[in-house]
């Protein structure tokens, strides 16, 4: 597509980086057709292709954002859905992560819903925080419905609802990781950090699948959320700063004794972390270190595919319906690992139709966007209700909350039901109806 | 540098923008009216990006009824309203005028009734291509028309283009699967023509409504006829040393008496960045490479495909490859449909989509390649040889003023070669803005002059999509 | 002053339009005349001009699929041509001759003016189908082009539909370029015996709705032989025909075992069924052609019958029904009307006194804002009416 920038734009490399981008796109609108939001408004504003051509207009015109340009830019979910569909291999990942940034330097949004981003920045990547949060969101579960009537408060009482989805659990602190007698491999395992709260039994499976396989767990003490939560929020520069610290803790970890993979069980860190090389590009002194990271990182069941797997123990042949996450198959285009492991352990895998299209999940969508989520979550449940599973697996934290909150159906992470098969424990959603 | 120019607009009109709006906004949902400067921006153009007007404002309507309203209402006050399905078309089929509403199907995408024992489907028109098969295939049932830009483009898109696709060698373009139409008149009449039967009461008014680029009405149900699928479909790649083996190989499978499904010819250039995309196994080595799809039971195939290499081999044909799974042949296509996308990571084109006796195949092939040489620039070819539909994708640089011209130039140029060799301007992408100023070439006044009449039967204040299709120049005589 | 146009060409067609029009002389428009007979008679004096004399094929490439005829060829000239070719025209169309009594071989100017078709059309299109290009001269004299000699074309407004199946009232032929195709290696029949039509239409759809190289479906009922025929025909290479015809079979084990009719016996029964022969006697019934959807067809005809004596069958699967109407003063107008108004679908008056086609619509009448649509397209064309003026509808 023709592009109209100023020599002077053209010297901001985010900038440059950008016009590439829009240059590849030849406006032919495959992406409208996968895209969630136009599926459900039928606005091209809401599709890729508009995104992409109003990003263009306020770029190319350095003007600030408006109040309509970020609406639509917020409704994107960053499922890249739209990515999987471009034959002209436009990347909007880069695309959108740099409006981000522009709408958040140049746009003042109004102030509940400053603070809402703000607050969601401050407490989502610290367990400790999301922790304490968590508990004040059970406490104000009766005033939800009176706070959704205020300004901003549709939000709130969405992360309320949603955060009373989640069953009471244990205690959780972090996995040490674990060691193992002559290891044949050595990774470190991300503990995430909404995870660490909401789904540690997801790594503690992990952890039992790697060793049980002979590799050593590490999982660093020091290490921090991997930036991707902040950086949907716009806050280019704290994403920036996570991925750094993350590299510095990873190139420790590869210097005193050596990383075979950086191995992640929840996709959208994945998309995150395998983009560093991309994010850290003009910082000299990270640039190379960022891209050896990148090339390190494996989502759990890419990792776990290319080791020569154990056989599992248990009776299966349970229906599974395999839902993948957008960070998976379209973020990280990993597409039949998840399926081909748990076929692989005897389950009887489902492929969901329209499973290219999101859960609505997507990060703090749910959050910031309730009723667009909702909607894609009625269709999705819908979906996935059809081919009639006892169980449904994905590989990402946040449509297995998205989800679950839709279905009387348990759904589990990928490696907790992996793990069962191999001799670990039932997880708990499937007490009563596995055994 | 762009040589298309646009009709002046209209200042009353303009001027008058605040009450039309505020007018629209009682007769659409809130939601499906779109009136700010950066929302309507997204509507500027469609796929031929070269081209942009910012619409007075856009409708987004969900109903037959709210589209006969806004007619209506725009056709009572003189307001210009221009179609748009999915805003796909490469001829500008969808481009704005600054006086114009753009009145916009896509929130119309149910589908409405399925028969499988009268074999038809009935959708809204905002329903996409794909989409349409998606629904019956579950019963071993399709809608044959396929666009390589399925995917996205809608029925309603397709019935205004009369859009063709690989797979009409064998089974008719859009006018020959639709069975009906549900379309609102300027005016804001609502009618039916045709149903869930064959042939139309009456004057075919149906077939004169497909490709007619929105400037009759505005059609917003689609009663479509579904087939049954195949037992088996499957694409063999036939790589030639020569463009002109190719060609003589597709005159010669036809003159066998043989109608494959598809053949689709891809030049080198296409090849290339076709294999970069999709994968598919193109070979590399070759000039020309020909897909050609024939269907049916495992023993009619083979023997259909025996006869075809034969002769594709008497032609010279390097390679034969045979799809061997589901998922080859899945690649195969998806390669051959994204060509146009694929070629956007390499440069920018014009898809251009003459038409012309199969039997000039080679013929136009060479002279393409001289006049595209004489404007200095590159050209990629991916059509659909069976019938004689070409595609060759002019490369350039969008950026680059001078050589936009120069493509146009040599757009034209190859377009009016189509035409003298007894072919057309365009086989199913439309006239769109693109070519309105080629009409002249295939048409004499008479022949335009009825047509600008039969239109005006439609649409007397000459409202519709009014500055596509006709020369501007024409549309006040007759 | 002549009494009967005979151009000799396209130029002589225009000079003698462009007379009439002058003249306001309303012109009464024929090919051989072998459905003069068709439509609705033409309220007072009308010169006839016939396109008899402007024949010959002009476009024939076998390589390309594409034959062209001026108006005046007899399709059996451009039969011939085409089966040197081992080819063929696809849409099979009607010769009514047996149902009007005519002796003159029916010609392509005809052919197209009627939209005319026959069984093949449920499988390959109708006759507007085939239709790619057309040269014709309209009311006003002018020769206008529309479309051409290559399949896909979506260059400017399709006038080749418009014109066909207009019956010549809005120009005349001056030239038709059609595709064809190549005739199948090899055609047979399946027939079941004994079905009552609602199970006939059902066996018909299993049929239509599969992949077995199926080109035609009908049903005769037993009122007109002596028991019940419901038959399908395949085409296709022999591999695929075979194949067809033995899954076929399996697929209507339900209904019955089926005969297997090949060779002139099944040519001869398909040629009965496109022409309507089984109705054509005694020449003073009316006859009746109704477009309609398959599964709708019985239940109307079921309600025809109650009301109506016909004779009747069924073609394209059961989506065109003939009908000959014993007795009724309005040809059975009313009762057929108000079926097609309960089923949707169309109904037209193929042969009727010209008495009745003069007091009843002919064609399906039209919706209010549809045929002030044709109203104003007519005028397009031949503002002066000059052409077959009333022929389809009163004012058309």
């Amino acid at each position: 597509m023709q592009t109209n920038f100023s020599l002077t734009a053209l010297a901001d490399a985010h900038v440059s980086e950008s016009e590439k981008i829009l240059r590849a796109c030849v406006h032919c609108g495959f992406c409208t057709a996968t895209c969630p939001t136009y599926l459900l408004l039928g606005d091209e504003a809401d599709s890729p292709r508009g995104r992409i051509y109003l990003i263009k207009d306020m770029l190319e015109e350095e003007k600030p954002a408006t109040p309509q340009v970020v609406e639509h830019i917020d409704r994107c979910l960053t499922c890249l859905s739209c990515m999987t569909t471009c034959p002209s291999g436009v990347h909007y990942m880069h695309l959108v992560d740099h409006a981000r940034a522009h709408i958040a330097r140049t746009y003042t949004r109004p102030l509940p819903d400053r603070l809402l981003r703000g607050m969601l920045a401050k407490v989502l990547p610290f367990p400790g925080r999301l922790r304490l949060a968590l508990r004040v969101a059970t406490v104000s579960r009766p005033i939800r419905k009176w706070l959704a009537n205020l300004p901003g408060g549709a939000q709130l009482a969405a992360m309320i609802e949603l955060s009373s989805s989640f069953k009471r659990r244990r205690p959780t602190r972090r996995l040490p990781g674990a060691t193992v007698d002559r290891p044949r491999g050595r990774v470190a395992l991300l503990s995430g950090c909404a995870q660490q709260v909401l789904g540690q039994n997801i790594n503690e499976a992990a952890i039992r699948l790697l060793t049980r396989h002979g590799i050593e767990v590490v999982q660093p003490i020091d290490e921090g959320c991997c930036g991707a939560l902040v950086q949907h929020l716009g806050y280019e520069s704290r994403a920036l700063d996570a991925a750094r610290h993350n590299v510095d803790v990873w190139t420790r970890e590869i210097e005193n004794g050596g990383l075979d993979a950086i191995v992640v069980t929840t996709s959208g860190c994945g998309t995150v972390i395998k983009d560093y090389g991309f994010l850290l590009r003009n910082d000299n002194a990270y640039a190379q270190k960022a891209v050896r990271i990148s090339a390190l990182a494996r989502d759990i069941t890419e990792f776990l595919h290319e080791l020569p797997l154990q056989d599992g123990v248990r009776t299966t042949g349970q229906v599974v319906a395999y839902h993948s996450a957008c960070s998976m198959q379209h973020g990280q285009q990993v597409r039949d690992q998840p399926k081909s492991l748990l076929r692989r352990m005897g389950f009887v895998v489902r492929e969901v139709p329209e499973g290219h299209i999101c859960c609505g999940s997507a990060g703090t969508y749910n959050v910031l966007q309730p009723e667009i989520a909702n909607r894609l979550r009625a269709r999705k449940v819908t979906n996935i209700e059809k081919v009639k599973p006892q169980i449904i697996a994905s590989g990402n934290l946040g449509c297995i909350t998205q989800i679950g909150a839709g279905t009387r159906i348990p759904v589990v992470h990928t490696v907790e039901l992996v793990d069962w098969a191999m001799g670990g424990p039932l997880p708990d959603v499937l007490k009563g109806c596995l055994g | 540098m762009s040589k298309i120019r646009f009709t002046e607009p209209n200042r009353e009109i303009l001027a008058r923008r605040d009450s039309i709006i505020n007018d629209l906004t009682r007769l659409v949902d809130p939601a499906g009216l779109i009136t700010s400067t950066d929302e309507c921006r997204a509507y500027e153009t469609d796929a031929l990006t070269a081209y942009r007007k910012m619409p007075l404002a856009v409708v987004l309507p969900k109903t037959t009824e709210e589209v006969s309203a806004v007619l209506k209402y725009c056709h009572d006050t003189g307001v210009k309203v221009v179609p748009r399905g999915a805003g796909t078309s490469l001829a500008g089929g969808a481009i704005p005028s600054e006086d114009a509403v753009v009145l916009g199907l896509s929130k119309m995408n149910r589908v409405l009734a399925v028969n499988y024992d009268d074999r038809f489907i009935r959708v809204e028109a905002g329903v996409t291509n794909l989409s349409v098969t998606a629904v019956v295939a579950e019963n071993g049932f399709f809608y044959a028309p396929d666009p390589s830009s399925q995917l996205a483009c809608t029925i309603g898109g397709n019935i205004a283009n009369n859009s063709g696709g690989a797979h009409c060698l064998k089974y008719g373009v859009t006018t020959n699967n639709l069975l009906g139409v549900r379309m609102v008149l300027i005016d804001g009449s609502i009618i039916d023509l045709g149903g869930d039967y064959l042939d139309s009461a009456g004057l075919d008014l149906l077939g004169l409504v497909v490709g007619s680029e929105g400037q009759l009405g505005i059609v917003t149900e689609a009663t479509l006829r579904i087939l049954k699928s195949a037992e088996g479909a499957r694409p063999v790649l036939f790589g030639f040393p020569s463009c002109e083996g190719a060609g003589k190989a597709v005159a010669d499978v036809i003159a066998a008496g043989i109608i494959p499904v598809a053949i689709e010819y891809m030049d080198k250039a296409a090849i290339e960045i076709c294999e970069a995309f999709a994968k598919a196994g193109y070979p590399l080595d070759v000039e020309a490479l020909l897909i050609v799809e024939v269907e049916g039971s495992d023993a009619e195939m083979d023997a259909t495909l025996a006869d075809i290499t034969a002769i594709a081999r008497a032609n010279g044909a390097t390679t034969v490859r045979e799809s061997r799974s589901a998922i080859e042949t899945a690649a195969i296509w998806k390669g051959r449909k994204s060509a146009f996308g694929a070629t956007g990571r390499v440069a920018d084109y014009l898809c251009m989509d003459g038409t012309v006796p199969t039997g000039k195949l080679s013929y136009v092939l060479a002279e393409i390649s001289k006049i595209v040489q004489r404007h200095g620039l590159r050209v990629a070819n991916v059509f659909h040889a069976g019938d004689g539909n070409m595609h060759p994708l002019i490369l350039y640089n969008a950026n680059d003023p001078s050589q936009q011209s120069k493509a146009e130039a040599a757009g034209d140029d190859i377009l009016r070669l189509c035409v003298e060799v007894g072919g057309c301007l365009t086989g199913e992408h439309g006239v769109g803005i693109e070519k309105r100023d080629l009409m002249r070439c295939q048409f004499d006044d008479a022949d335009l002059a009825q047509q600008i009449r039969v239109r005006a039967a439609f649409d007397p204040r000459w409202l519709l999509n009014t500055d596509k299709v006709f020369p501007l120049d024409f549309r006040c005589q007759g | 002053m002549t009494d009967c146009y005979k151009p000799r060409d396209e130029c002589g067609l225009s000079s003698a339009i462009k007379d009439a029009a002058t003249a306001k002389m309303p012109l009464v428009v024929r090919g051989a005349g072998s459905k003069s007979a068709m439509g609705r008679p033409l309220g007072g004096y009308a010169m006839p001009l016939t396109t008899e004399r402007m024949r010959g094929v002009s476009l024939y490439e076998p390589t390309e699929l594409v034959i062209g005829a001026l108006p005046g060829t007899p399709v059996s000239e451009i039969d011939r041509m085409l089966a040197k070719h081992n080819q063929m025209l696809p849409f099979e169309p009607m010769d009514h001759r047996v149902l009007f009594g005519t002796s003159a071989e029916p010609t392509i100017g005809g052919i197209v003016a009627g939209n005319v078709s026959g069984p093949r059309r449920v499988a390959v299109g109708a006759c507007r189908d085939s239709l790619i290009g057309v040269r014709l001269v309209t009311g006003r004299g002018d020769i206008v082009k529309s479309g051409g000699r290559v399949m896909k074309n979506v260059t400017g407004l399709d006038l080749v539909k418009l014109t066909c199946g207009a019956w010549g009232t809005l120009g005349v032929l001056s030239e038709a370029i059609f595709k064809v195709l190549p005739k199948p290696a090899r055609s047979l029949s399946l027939g079941l015996r004994g079905l009552d039509d609602m199970t006939a239409i059902s066996a018909l759809t299993a049929a239509l709705g599969s992949t077995f190289a199926v080109s035609a479906a009908a049903h005769i009922p037993a009122s007109i032989g002596s028991d019940s025929t419901t038959i399908v025909r395949l085409e296709g290479s022999e591999g695929s025909v075979a194949y067809g015809s033995r899954e076929l079979a399996r697929l209507w084990c339900s209904f019955g075992l089926p005969d297997l009719i090949e060779g002139d016996e099944s040519a001869n029964f398909w040629l009965r069924i496109r022409d309507a022969h089984w109705l054509a006697q005694p020449m003073d019934r009316s006859i009746w052609r109704l477009s309609l959807a398959p599964s709708k067809a019985p239940r109307a005809l079921a309600d025809i019958r109650r009301k109506l004596g016909v004779r009747y069958f069924y073609d394209w699967g059961g989506g065109l029904v003939w009908l000959a109407v014993v007795g009724a003063d309005d040809a059975g107008a009313s009762v057929v009307r108000e079926a097609m108004v309960n089923t949707g679908g169309h109904a037209t008056l193929v042969r009727a006194s010209s008495e009745i086609r003069r007091r009843i619509d002919v064609f399906e009448p039209l919706p209010p804002a549809v045929l002030k649509l044709t109203q104003e397209i007519k005028k397009s064309f031949d503002p002066d009416r000059v052409l077959n003026f009333g022929r389809m509808y009163a004012g058309i």
